[in-house]
């Protein structure tokens, strides 16, 4: 008899044991800062369509395509965000004439009525253009771009591949 | 409402994105006499970028001298990485911003980010 209760005493503690291991080993901690940030998300790769010899264009009816940069912040009047249009090829066949670059950068859409203004507020250097970003929440920016080529006098591109770079910037105000 | 249909959009969406963080870094002193660091974070999102370039620069963007691991680092699709950045006690005042940009690769036109904190 006695020998039973032993057995039955070890076997209890062992499990408890087990019971009380395994529960030790679901309370894993998930750990997270919430805290002012930026991100710089890119929603749509550009495209140039190539409507005639001499103009590459990213509009749509030129068979383009607008780039579309979303810039997320997390707090209010922390950052300046500058989207910049292109103004050389980061890569291009030899070109032996110049080209006329011209651009825009529109704040097309915001996840908040509050952030109307960021378009008509914004300021504009050279190729770039500045909002500043006084409500938190979501901006997206599309960007247009067109080169032409020849100096006016409408040369044909040579042909192969071109590739321009927009730069969207976050900066902390 | 409004706002939580936009954020499980945004949640569902295939975005491309560059995080880094804090806004507002501050430096601490180091173990190594006259030299003050601080620690950054990066988190990489954007799926056509592996490699992201760490600079410092004073009020007028021009380059202050700064020691980090890599300069440029590189940063796998999906992931995080903490870094530290060594700069000369001397030149503490004179750094602004603390830069990550993205070094492209690719043929169709592409977005370079930028991100910027800025020593308050």
């Amino acid at each position: 008899m006695k020998k039973l209760i032993t057995v039955g005493l070890i076997l209890g503690l062992t499990g408890c044991s087990l019971f009380s291991s395994k529960v030790q080993a679901e309370n894993i901690d998930i750990t997270g800062t919430v805290q002012s940030r930026c991100i710089i998300n890119t929603d749509t790769v550009g495209a140039y369509g190539n409507p005639n010899a001499y103009t590459l264009n990213t509009t749509a009816a030129d068979g383009g395509q607008k780039p579309i940069v979303r810039v997320d912040v997390s707090l209010a009047n922390s950052y300046y965000a500058q989207v910049s249009y292109p103004t050389s090829f980061s890569s291009s066949p030899s070109l032996g004439d110049t080209v006329a670059w011209t651009g825009a950068v529109t704040a097309v859409q915001t996840s908040s009525s509050d952030m109307s203004g960021y378009q008509a507020a914004s300021t504009v250097a050279g190729s770039m253009r500045q909002y500043a970003l006084t409500v938190a929440g979501t901006t997206w920016f599309d960007i247009s771009s067109a080169a032409t080529y020849g100096g006016g006098q409408q040369k044909p591109f040579p042909g192969g591949s071109y590739k321009a770079v927009v730069l969207a910037e976050c900066i902390a105000q | 409402m409004y706002r939580s249909i936009i954020l499980s959009v945004l949640l569902c969406s295939n975005v491309l994105a560059h995080e880094m963080t804090p806004t507002y870094p501050k430096w601490k002193v180091s173990y190594i006499e006259g030299v003050e660091s601080t620690t950054m974070e990066m988190f990489n999102r954007r799926s056509d970028v592996e490699w992201y370039e760490i600079g410092i620069f004073d009020e007028e963007w021009k380059p202050v001298p700064f020691v980090t691991s890599y300069k440029i680092l590189n940063l796998k699709y999906l992931s995080h990485v903490k870094f530290k950045v060594y700069i000369n006690s001397s030149y503490v005042d004179e750094a602004e911003y603390i830069c990550s940009t993205s070094k492209l690769r690719g043929d169709s036109m592409m977005v370079s980010s930028k991100i910027c904190s800025r020593f308050k």
